[in-house]
């Protein structure tokens, strides 16, 4: 394999050179970390525009007002690639009645690139008015962002709870995420109340995002400007979503790469992996914690064979405060004994985790797994611990050196022991 | 490894030489400055979407007391790796108690990695304005058996977050500094064996039809092969070292193994005069 590699870099080298001297420019290309065919991140943010935001407690200004300033900092800021969107949550209705009042959310500039005018001039007309239907904003925000394959982010900037109770903003941010369509809800608190606190953090933790408590105007728009920066700034693959089978024989066959599923409580999923010989499984996988959970939990990632016998594990365990819980494990898969034989193998895969949750935490949809499969050219075991079986140390000298003498004394004797021989003859 | 390496070498100089230095400095290579001052200013939220840093490199992150920070660095067999964190804590009349916050180290496999020494888990009172926090974890072995948890060479994850905070403190804004160094321990731990490193899958899969006989070529996908073509350009696959994923042939042992063969025969030379005595240097009487 040394070989085959040597002569590799030896022609890659080659090649290198080739290029070079001949197209400059392609090098330069070549060097562009763009992508081209990655589609460009959606991002939408969420206001709040309830009557509450008339509370003049940000750094003095009304809490509308500091919303505003940052808005149009962060449409300033906001990178060319990125389409962003803005909706609003209770900016219409300011009568009594919750039932419409808890209807009231739309789309104030629709998902795409932004004209940073019409946009900042659409904020200006906003007007802190009516009640606060976080969960409803969720659910159409999630809908302006249907479409495509792009990573999606919500930012949700709000001085309160939900005022409407159903549905609940928490269960339908993990409704939202368990869609497959990678969202992730960041939230921006601006009061610092125990009750907007905890449904905050919930439905940061239910979709991967983060939770802020919002004390100052520079803070607002930097964290905003931050959030939307990071959607650019996500990787371009986002898993592909599967659903791991109850046995390994009905299990699906993964190739390489990322993918996610979700394991409820007490589940058991299968996955089958297909490895030829010379090759080495690897396989990690973390089960995210997206609700309330107890505070001990573990994962345990075994690889089978297709007759059921153990090949390999990973497990883990933890306790306290977590995003996720994570493990993985190797395989190398023996070269078989007739060397023509390169028949891939089935490795079974089979990811449980013990999670548990206190009876009042919703069970469905399951917890998010996500998996990463990778098959390599498994590595060469050494011949000897020591590299390239060498020796170090002041025994290995005084071993060599007596070793010397009494070999240097032996011949010294047998040369005595021939001259006097001959000298007898 | 070696053959990118080679190439990657060979691009660098040809757009340093053909096009400038800024593009030289642009490229991404492992090989760019690891001064320490210029390092990201953002932290990822995942394994997944990890902010890549180098050896040597400080990180700094604004963050939300509750989110997860996580970064990726690589570390060669042989190389010790440690990782040092200082926490600006959020102001402390914003604070209602003591927190206590907790540095993790993850393999390329997402498995943790014990610390042998270091400040994985601190405490903060009320009253204090920064944390420091530190994690070092064992020599990164060249090769292992599968059933071990040895450290290989590969990608390594670090995630700092809090882990005991008073509830109201939650989301309050915090900055931190990480960096991530490693120590060569030398020919004394040469060791022999070589492994593709564990860097992460960054693509996303796809599933194979169940009874078809795919063949190797199948099974294997553009991440498969060890370091795969751009690898160096996602975000959540660690940049090779300078000096490769090995720890390369060279080691002190050849010096002393040299040195004690030369010893050898110089003591076999002395032996051999000892037991030979000094008459035999003379040419034998045999005209006599």
């Amino acid at each position: 394999m040394i070989k085959k590699k040597r002569l590799a870099t030896g022609a890659l080298g080659l090649l290198a050179a080739v290029v070079c001297g001949l197209s400059a420019p392609a090098v330069a290309v070549a060097d562009e970390p763009d992508q081209p065919d990655r589609e460009s991140p959606k991002v939408e943010l969420v206001l709040d525009v309830s009557g509450s935001m008339r509370a003049r407690d940000v750094d003095g200004m009304s809490r509308m007002a500091a919303a505003k300033q940052a808005f149009n900092e962060v449409l300033d800021a906001a990178p060319d690639e990125i389409r962003l969107g803005i909706r609003t949550l209770g900016a219409t209705y300011p009568g009594k009645d919750r039932e419409t009042g808890c209807l009231d959310s739309k789309q104030l500039y629709p998902v795409g690139r932004v004209d940073r005018t019409e946009a900042k001039a659409a904020v200006a007309t906003l007007r802190p008015t009516g009640w606060t239907p976080i969960g409803l904003a969720l659910r159409g925000a999630s809908k302006d962002l249907a479409g495509g394959d792009a990573t999606r982010r919500i930012v949700l900037i709000t001085d309160g709870e939900d005022s409407c109770g159903q549905p609940d903003p928490c269960d339908v941010a993990r409704e939202l995420a368990a869609q497959g369509t990678h969202l992730v809800v960041d939230t921006l608190g601006l009061t610092l109340d125990r009750k907007v606190r905890e449904q905050l953090s919930c439905i940061a933790e239910a979709t991967g995002g983060t939770y802020t408590a919002v004390q100052h105007t520079d803070q607002l728009s930097t964290r905003i400007k931050q959030l939307v920066r990071r959607s650019a700034d996500t990787p371009v693959q986002t898993p592909t979503a599967v659903q791991g089978a109850e046995e390994c024989a009905k299990a699906p066959v993964l190739g390489a790469g990322l993918y996610n599923d979700r394991e409820g409580f007490g589940e058991h999923r299968w996955y089958r992996v297909r490895v030829a010989p010379g090759q080495e499984l690897r396989a990690s996988a973390s089960v995210g914690a997206d609700r309330a959970v107890d505070p001990d939990y573990g994962v345990l990632l075994r690889a089978v064979s297709q007759r059921g016998r153990e090949l390999v594990r990973g497990s883990e365990a933890g306790s306290g405060r977590t995003d996720v819980i994570s493990t993985g494990l190797r395989y190398p898969v023996a070269e078989g004994r007739e060397v023509e034989d390169d028949t891939p193998r089935t490795v079974c895969l089979e990811l449980s985790q013990s999670f548990s949750a206190p009876a009042s935490v919703k069970r469905t949809p399951g917890l998010p797994v996500e998996l990463s499969v990778n098959i390599v050219d498994a590595g060469d075991p050494p011949g000897d611990v020591a590299a390239f079986g060498l020796g170090r140390g002041w025994v290995l000298l005084a071993v060599l050196t007596v070793t010397g003498l009494l070999v240097g004394l032996v011949w010294g004797w047998l040369a005595r022991w021939r001259v006097t021989v001959w000298r007898t003859n | 490894m070696r053959a990118l390496r080679t190439a990657g070498a060979a691009f660098a100089l040809c757009a340093a030489l053909l096009a400038g230095a800024p593009l030289a400095a642009a490229d991404a290579s492992p090989s760019a400055s690891a001064d320490g001052d210029d390092g990201p200013t953002e932290a990822g939220t995942g394994f997944r979407t990890a902010t890549a840093i180098e050896q040597g490199q400080t990180a700094t992150a604004s963050a939300s007391a509750g989110d997860y920070l996580y970064w990726v660095f690589p570390a060669a067999a042989g190389q010790v790796p440690t990782v040092k964190a200082n926490i600006k804590l959020p102001e402390a009349q914003a604070r209602h108690g003591r927190t206590t916050w907790r540095l993790d180290v993850y393999d390329g496999l997402r498995r943790r990695q014990a610390c042998t020494s270091g400040a994985q888990t601190a405490t903060a009172a009320p009253e204090d304005a920064s944390l420091d926090l530190g994690c070092r974890i064992r020599r990164v072995r060249p090769w292992s058996e599968a059933w071990a948890n040895e450290p290989l060479p590969g990608s390594y994850y670090i995630r700092l977050t809090v882990v005991d905070l008073p509830e109201q403190d939650l989301g309050l804004p915090f900055t931190t500094e990480v960096t991530a160094s490693t120590r060569d321990t030398g020919g004394a731990h040469a060791e022999g064996g070589e492994l593709s490193p564990l860097t992460p899958a960054v693509r996303a899969g796809a599933t194979q039809a169940p009874d078809a006989g795919a063949s190797p070529d199948a099974t294997e996908s553009p991440t498969g092969s060890p370091g795969g073509d751009d690898s160096s350009s996602d975000t959540a696959a660690a940049a090779e070292p300078d000096g490769g994923w090995g720890s390369g042939w060279w080691s002190d042992r050849w010096v002393w193994t040299v040195a004690g063969g030369a010893l050898g025969a110089l003591a076999g030379v002395g032996g051999y005069a000892l037991s030979r005595g000094r008459r035999s240097f003379r040419r034998p009487p045999a005209a006599e």
